[in-house]
């Protein structure tokens, strides 16, 4: 794991991450890997009071909902970064969602997967100068729109 | 722009629903009305179904559905006209709380058109002071971004204390009083409100207004949810576990709870971080109910400890019962 400061938050360069949805992937080993939110994407949701995670077997495209996530009384999705199958979901996070905010690579991570196409890895932003990049632009972006806590 | 008039329960659920999946699908931004033809319950997406007495909703001929969108519990009735905007999720900047300003602001400018000079407050309610006017939820349904919200001519909080289950004392009356205190309705012109909300949305997203009809898309939705909200298991939603103390939201930031430890229950209500009102029943207290009740008036939940300390046992045991409640999602 390597840290990195962007922007004011705290990123893994070492991650994999959906540029549009701010979902980041670890890949744990052979046909296993993690996902997360990264603390941009957590912020620009709100306070998160609830959450729920489907349950594992379920198989799901990149780009579908592996769970439904709800802050201000908005209920959205949370989307595959890649096409899988659901491992393990974490209950702890389901349970308290304040654990997305509180550590968003640790203790709150959402879901373990199968990837079924590792092709589609390289459809994340990967490497830390790309992801260093992507996550700068991506600050500034949505602090144009007022969109982060000043 | 789609106006439903009078509608089923069911329909007043679906049919804006349908909507959404609608303007997912390619149809434009809709501004929808509906009023239910008669009463029922709804409750939000995430939520517990025990949150409402079902029993009780069942005997007084409640229907209850469970909707896409969040928030929690509610009581509906004809005393309601509903609304709701959907748009395309790509036209809509954010989600949570941005989302909601986003696609709320119309609404509240609105409400000022017609006299009510509402605000979308800091805690993500429309208000006017301190008092929530219109019950709003929102969501994203496949790519489509929704709010819904509602004029309220007059609204039936008993039957609300009913749908939740809360018929003993004290709970049931400090529960009407803060629901009496922080939800009013504005009881204002219902087509001059919608003439308003038409002009403001029509401006707000650049669109030229004109009422319209499902298209045959939504059509297809509307058969399919009707079914999926009347399916038990639909409405059994997600299983959580019992939290460990009764607590009912009021507005944003405000609350009730009934919390027991052994033979100690306290009453009460909270205000942001603080207690408002406390009724303590304990069968061991030495006279000291009173005292205590007034002690903890007015102070941080976070400090309660220190507040009675001078109170002993009694005061150790009304800790562990109000240590129950947790008002982190509240």
């Amino acid at each position: 794991m390597s840290d990195r400061v962007v922007g004011g938050y705290t990123i893994d360069v070492d991650l994999l991450y959906d540029g549009e949805r701010h979902v980041w992937l670890l890949i744990l080993g052979e046909g296993r890997a993690r996902v997360g939110m990264d603390p941009l994407g957590v912020e620009t949701m709100g306070d998160v009071v609830q959450m729920y995670l489907q349950e594992p077997g379920v198989a799901l495209n990149r780009g579908a909902a592996f769970g439904t996530i709800e802050a201000a009384k908005f209920v959205g999705p949370l989307t595959m970064p890649v096409s899988g199958t659901i491992l393990t979901n974490n209950q702890a996070v389901a349970s308290d969602p304040g654990l997305l905010t509180r550590d968003p690579f640790g203790e709150g991570w959402l879901i373990e997967i199968e990837p079924s196409d590792p092709a589609e890895f390289d459809l994340l932003v990967r490497g830390e100068e790309q992801v260093v990049e992507w996550f700068e632009s991506k600050v500034r972006d949505y602090g144009a729109k007022g969109m982060l806590a000043e | 722009m789609l106006d439903f008039g009078s509608q089923t329960p069911l329909r007043s659920q679906t049919l804006w629903h349908a909507v959404a999946h609608g303007v997912s699908a390619g149809e434009p931004p809709t501004l929808s009305f509906v009023t239910p033809s008669a009463p029922y319950v709804s409750i939000g997406y995430h939520r517990r179904l025990k949150e409402i007495d079902l029993d009780s909703c069942r005997s007084h001929g409640l229907p209850v559905f469970r909707r896409m969108v969040g928030g929690g519990p509610v009581y509906l009735d004809r005393n309601q006209l509903f609304f709701q905007i959907s748009l395309p999720s790509e036209l809509v900047p954010a989600f949570g709380p941005r989302a909601m300003r986003y696609l709320l602001t119309p609404a509240v400018e609105a409400f000022n058109d017609v006299g009510v000079p509402a605000t979308f407050d800091e805690r993500g309610d429309i208000s006017v002071g301190e008092a929530k006017i219109s019950g709003i939820a929102g969501g994203q349904i496949e790519g489509c971004s929704l709010a819904v919200g509602n004029l309220v001519h007059a609204f039936d909080y008993d039957a609300m204390a009913m749908v939740l289950g809360v018929a003993e004392e004290p709970l049931y009356t400090e529960l009407v009083r803060m629901m009496r205190t922080y939800f009013h309705p504005t009881p204002v012109d219902q087509d001059a409100f919608k003439a308003a909300l038409i002009a403001r949305y029509a401006s707000a997203f650049d669109l030229e207004p004109g009422s319209g009809l499902l298209s045959d898309h939504e059509r297809a939705q509307l058969s399919e949810l009707d079914a999926r909200f009347t399916d038990p298991g639909w409405l059994s939603g997600p299983d959580r576990a019992d939290p460990p103390a009764r607590q009912i939201k009021i507005r944003s930031g405000v609350w009730v709870f009934s919390a027991l430890h052994q033979d100690t229950r306290v009453t009460g209500s909270v205000i942001g971080e603080r207690f408002e009102r406390l009724h303590v029943e304990d069968p061991l207290s030495d006279g000291q109910v009173a005292a205590i009740e007034a002690a903890l008036a007015g102070e941080r939940i976070d400090e309660m400890e220190d507040v009675l300390a001078p109170f002993g046992a009694t005061g150790e045991r009304v800790v562990a019962a109000i240590s129950r409640i947790d008002g982190r999602n509240l």
